[in-house]
């Protein structure tokens, strides 16, 4: 931090009256004029040195608080400054639908307001926001510098940025990335031009992880760089580990796959099933039936025409 | 909250008329003493800041606390017995 002795001859007369007050110095009269204040100003305070940090810290608050001047930043003004509908318009702007602002409720919303306007916490994931308090995330820092200042050393600079390039290289120079891994027994039949080809990175990352090979430097950075293309939305943490929403994986562990709608049944079983219940009587039933009252009808009046003669 | 205390079935079960502000519950002696003080000596008037704080939860909380200093269980009882005071009567 610069030391910055600021000359006091050159503050406002409010800010001498400010500084006064810090400093518990009674002000000489309502309406004085700046160079009595001055001359308190530096009679009692004089310029003390910097190198008091708190008092500091507390002298710039206490400036802030009553110098008009120096706030550039509209938002911070007092929020007790703001008339009714100011504070109902700001509360609207954070999405609050404020009530009535009357006297009862005005202290209320104000403090609500004053709760929004802090700045949102940044990173919120699982206790890691407060990383900073535990010794270990140094240790952690740490060793992530030391492998950033492996990676270079271990392969070119360029291939440390993205998988693509170092695959094009290696296409480029197919003999020597090739030979590289027949050394390792468990590589022999691998070949990472064809993977990259494919598009398979996850397959070239894990493979390239089983190699103790010089390719470890590259892969540090592409697998990052896939965990952001899989997962677009989380958020960097310093470990590299983040916890995620627990989803249920339809299907998985057991459980039966859930359809939205139930599946229609086709076995011949159902289908029979579904014939009979739109036709109560089988077709062929009802034509025998049909031709037997039919032909008592026709019976009948044969007889009766018998009769009639 | 599972179980309802016998003062916040008392409370809702009938309009409030003229009860005092320790009928509510969640409030006793000592915080309906401090809530006279500052003149909610009825239950209808904290009902009126109850009201005119728009119902909302945190808000009417956030008063409980700073007018009578009443912590975060009494602060739910009245919130709840005046809430639902209000689905049933008003």
């Amino acid at each position: 931090m610069p030391v910055f002795v600021e000359d006091p001859s050159q503050f406002s007369k409010q800010r001498l009256k400010a500084e006064l007050i810090t400093h518990n110095v009674e002000l000489p009269a309502r309406e004085s004029k700046k160079e009595v204040l001055l001359e308190l100003y530096l009679k009692h305070v004089g310029v003390k040195p910097t190198a008091d940090f708190s008092s500091d810290e507390e002298e710039d608050q206490v400036q802030n608080g009553n110098d008009e001047g120096d706030k550039p930043d509209p938002d911070m003004t007092d929020l007790s400054l703001l008339t009714d509908e100011q504070l109902k318009v700001k509360l609207l702007k954070y999405g609050v639908k404020a009530g009535p602002i009357v006297d009862s409720t005005r202290s209320l919303y104000e403090k609500k307001l004053q709760r929004l306007m802090e700045p949102a916490p940044e990173v919120k994931l699982n206790g890691t926001g407060d990383a900073g308090q535990y010794s270990d995330s140094e240790e952690e820092q740490d060793e992530e510098e030391e492998d950033e200042q492996e990676a270079p050393e271990q392969s070119d600079p360029e291939t440390v940025t993205e998988l693509d390039s170092a695959a094009n290289q290696l296409k480029r120079s197919p003999g020597s990335g090739e030979c590289s891994y027949a050394d390792s027994s468990t590589c022999s039949t691998f070949s990472i031009t064809q993977l990259v080809e494919q598009g398979s990175l996850l397959v070239a990352v894990v493979t390239a992880s089983k190699c103790p090979l010089t390719v470890i430097g590259f892969t540090l950075e592409p697998a990052n760089d896939l965990l952001k293309e899989m997962f677009p939305d989380a958020e960097v943490t310093p470990f590299g580990i983040s916890a995620t929403r627990r989803r249920p994986i339809r299907g998985a562990a057991g459980r039966p796959v859930q359809f939205k709608y139930p599946l229609p049944d086709f076995s011949p079983a159902s289908v029979e099933r579904k014939e009979i219940s739109r036709r109560l009587v089988p077709l062929w039933i009802q034509t025998v039936i049909f031709l037997i009252v039919s032909s008592l009808l026709f019976l009948i009046y044969m007889t009766f025409e018998e009769f009639s003669y | 909250m599972s179980s309802t205390s016998q003062k916040h079935k008392d409370f809702v079960a009938e309009p409030m008329g003229e009860k005092p502000v320790f009928a509510l519950a969640g409030i006793g002696e000592a915080l309906g003493k401090r809530l006279e003080e500052k003149g909610f000596d009825k239950a209808y008037v904290v009902l009126g800041q109850f009201l005119v704080l728009k119902k909302d939860e945190e808000l009417f909380r956030e008063w409980l606390k700073d007018t009578c200093g009443a912590n975060s269980k009494q602060q739910g009882d009245c919130f709840g017995c005046l809430k639902e005071w209000c689905d049933s009567f008003l």
